[in-house]
């Protein structure tokens, strides 16, 4: 069986969803692309599944890299354990330099334990490379986005899960695709099984055509403060109530408006962030909106990193006062 | 059933961080208050619902940090856990996850579990990583972000729904012993009982010493720690709140969008 990994090289593992290549995964590339240009070495792609002949194919055109397709007919869903299992197999005989992997619910799923088993360092929530005196860092957040730590690794391989939002897609393939090698593997049964994937929860809640979305994190407090921020959307034309991952938790808003890695990814003209921390999970889903007003009581909170204007206040005390301003000015 | 759940102390989110002169690590303000990761008390939340509909149920509790973290042992005990383990470390400092999962599949409540449940990561770090990584060092299978648990009745599985991006869910059926990460929104948790703070102050807790574990040598460190890059020049409104509303209000009239 051929097998094309090389020793020391910068593997990508392919992420895909209902027979789709994840975007993800492009931006995976491109973070193998730099992290090739402080350690110079091959770049290989290997996506694994089912049915990943043609997934294969598609990606070494797309992204012009040599990639390898591991077939395992048994592995019809995601499956930690046997992702664990068949990527170490594959992987032991000739270890990567670096396995880098999608920051996602999928990703986070089985890094740890892979690099456990390859006796490599996990590195996880990547979000940029430097070389700080010879020595190759990767940048994380730590304390809600408040701080950055460089993170440096001792081990021989060492996997990195890279935080979606952090790379752009590839840019257009226009030279010759890459080789495609497939493998077939036979997945033995698992302590586990996934028995089915099922969208949870979904709406006709259009996002995309609001211009301002008015935001609420923890910051409120109060169920019942969710009012205020309705208050100040509704003298906003064409806005929408959105909401950061606790508050929907929380249950005070529905899924349908969360912004956030784990929710919608939002682009309006105006994105107003009231009492939220900025933590990568919500900057992913927000940070290129046009235009970003954040309204928080700590100064040091991440989100002002990303706004274009920022309110140190009490969104108890500032919104009232903004939504009288506002209708004294009108009348 | 025997229940482990790992729980760590972190700082409030609004407490003020400094670096410290070396660049090497953070320093939390000496008046800064601590309490439970928020992913933890769900993962104790969970436990004690477990607890309720298998009675004779036992939950112990294991949390790795400084002295200080002793009171989240405390807290999750008055939530309805039974006992409780603390791994003292020296404040502060960075420590390879691996080798905190190292520590914690020494002990005998965590290799005789039938599930252990943790956060899916803590709020100060983000992670994600000591749960996988101590499913690993006990060869358990693991699910993580999971937001729905389900004990089969024959009490050898567990099936649970993993949370993944756009709206999205994972069934996954586990063997047990196995290990869970909890994502929040599982549940809301409940307050400690008086009763149950009262028994938890007086339990005395199983306490032992990182350094006198053996471990081996870490895979990762910290070069630096900064500050983040500024991806945006904000620009912070200054004088009252009165004068920042009407300054807002400029801007966003300039921009056109009170139109």
């Amino acid at each position: 069986m051929r097998n094309m990994i090389q020793s020391g090289s910068i593997v990508v593992i392919a992420e895909h969803f209902q027979g789709e290549i994840r975007p993800v995964t492009h931006e995976l590339v491109r973070f193998a692309e730099a992290l090739q240009e402080v350690r110079p070495t091959g770049i290989q792609i290997l996506v694994l599944g089912e049915k990943v002949e043609g997934l294969a194919k598609s990606l070494a055109k797309t992204t012009g890299k040599d990639v390898l397709g591991i077939l395992a007919p048994q592995l019809t869903r995601y499956n930690g354990q046997a992702y664990k299992t068949v990527l170490h197999e594959v992987l032991r005989e000739h270890p990567p330099a670096y396995v880098c992997v999608a920051h996602s619910s999928r990703g986070s799923d089985f890094a740890p334990g892979l690099a456990m088993r390859m006796g490599a360092a996990c590195i996880t929530g990547v979000s940029s490379i430097s070389v700080q005196e010879g020595v190759i860092c990767f940048s994380r957040d730590i304390y809600g986005g408040k701080i950055n730590a460089d993170m440096v690794s001792s081990s021989k391989t060492t996997v990195l899960t890279v935080q979606p939002g952090s790379y752009g897609p590839t840019p257009k393939n226009d030279q010759a695709g890459g080789k495609v090698y497939l493998k077939s593997v036979v997945v033995v049964p698992q302590a586990s099984t996934t028995l089915s994937t099922t969208a949870f929860q979904t709406s006709d809640l259009d996002l995309s055509i609001a211009r301002i979305i008015v935001s609420a994190g923890r910051g409120i407090g109060e169920a019942e403060n969710l009012q205020l921020i309705r208050n100040l959307a509704s003298v906003l034309p064409r806005s929408v109530v959105c909401g950061s991952r606790p508050v929907i938790d929380l249950g005070w808003m529905t899924y349908d408006r969360q912004v956030g890695i784990t929710g919608a990814i939002v682009t309006p003209d105006l994105y107003i962030a009231c009492g939220i921390s900025g933590a990568a999970q919500h900057a992913g889903g927000m940070k290129g909106s046009g235009f970003i007003v954040s309204i928080n009581t700590d100064p040091m909170a991440a989100i002002f990193n990303l706004s274009d204007i920022c309110i140190v206040e009490d969104l108890m005390t500032f919104i009232p006062v903004l939504l009288e301003k506002m209708a004294e000015q009108r009348n | 059933m025997k229940l482990l759940v790992c729980v760590k102390q972190v700082s409030e989110s609004e407490a003020a961080i400094t670096i410290d002169p070396a660049s090497q690590w953070v320093t939390i303000g000496g008046t800064s208050a601590f309490r439970m990761n928020r992913f933890d008390e769900c993962a104790v939340e969970t436990a004690v619902r477990i607890k309720e509909q298998f009675p004779g149920t036992c939950i112990h509790i294991l949390s790795v940090g400084p002295e200080r973290s002793e009171t989240v042992i405390r807290r999750a005990i008055g939530m309805g856990a039974d006992h409780g383990t603390h791994i003292v470390t020296p404040s502060g400092g960075f420590v390879d996850p691996s080798i905190l999962a190292g520590w914690m599949a020494t002990l005998r409540e965590a290799s005789g579990a039938d599930l252990i449940l943790c956060g899916a990561m803590s709020e100060d770090l983000m992670q994600g990583q000591v749960g996988p990584l101590l499913a690993e060092c006990l060869s358990l299978p693991c699910a993580t972000a999971v937001m729905h648990v389900k004990i089969m009745p024959t009490g050898e599985d567990v099936q649970v729904e993993r949370e993944i991006e756009g709206g999205y869910r994972e069934v996954v059926v586990l063997q047990l012993p196995a290990l869970l990460t909890i994502q929040t929104g599982i549940n809301q948790p409940r307050y400690p009982t008086l009763s149950n703070l009262l028994r938890a102050n007086k339990l005395v807790l199983k306490t032992l010493h990182a350094d006198g574990i053996d471990a081996p040598p870490p895979l990762q460190g910290v070069k630096q720690v900064t500050l983040p890059r500024k991806l945006r020049e904000g620009v912070f409104l200054e004088g009252s709140t009165a004068q920042k509303a009407e300054q807002l209000i400029t801007i966003l009239s300039d921009r056109s969008f009170l139109a």
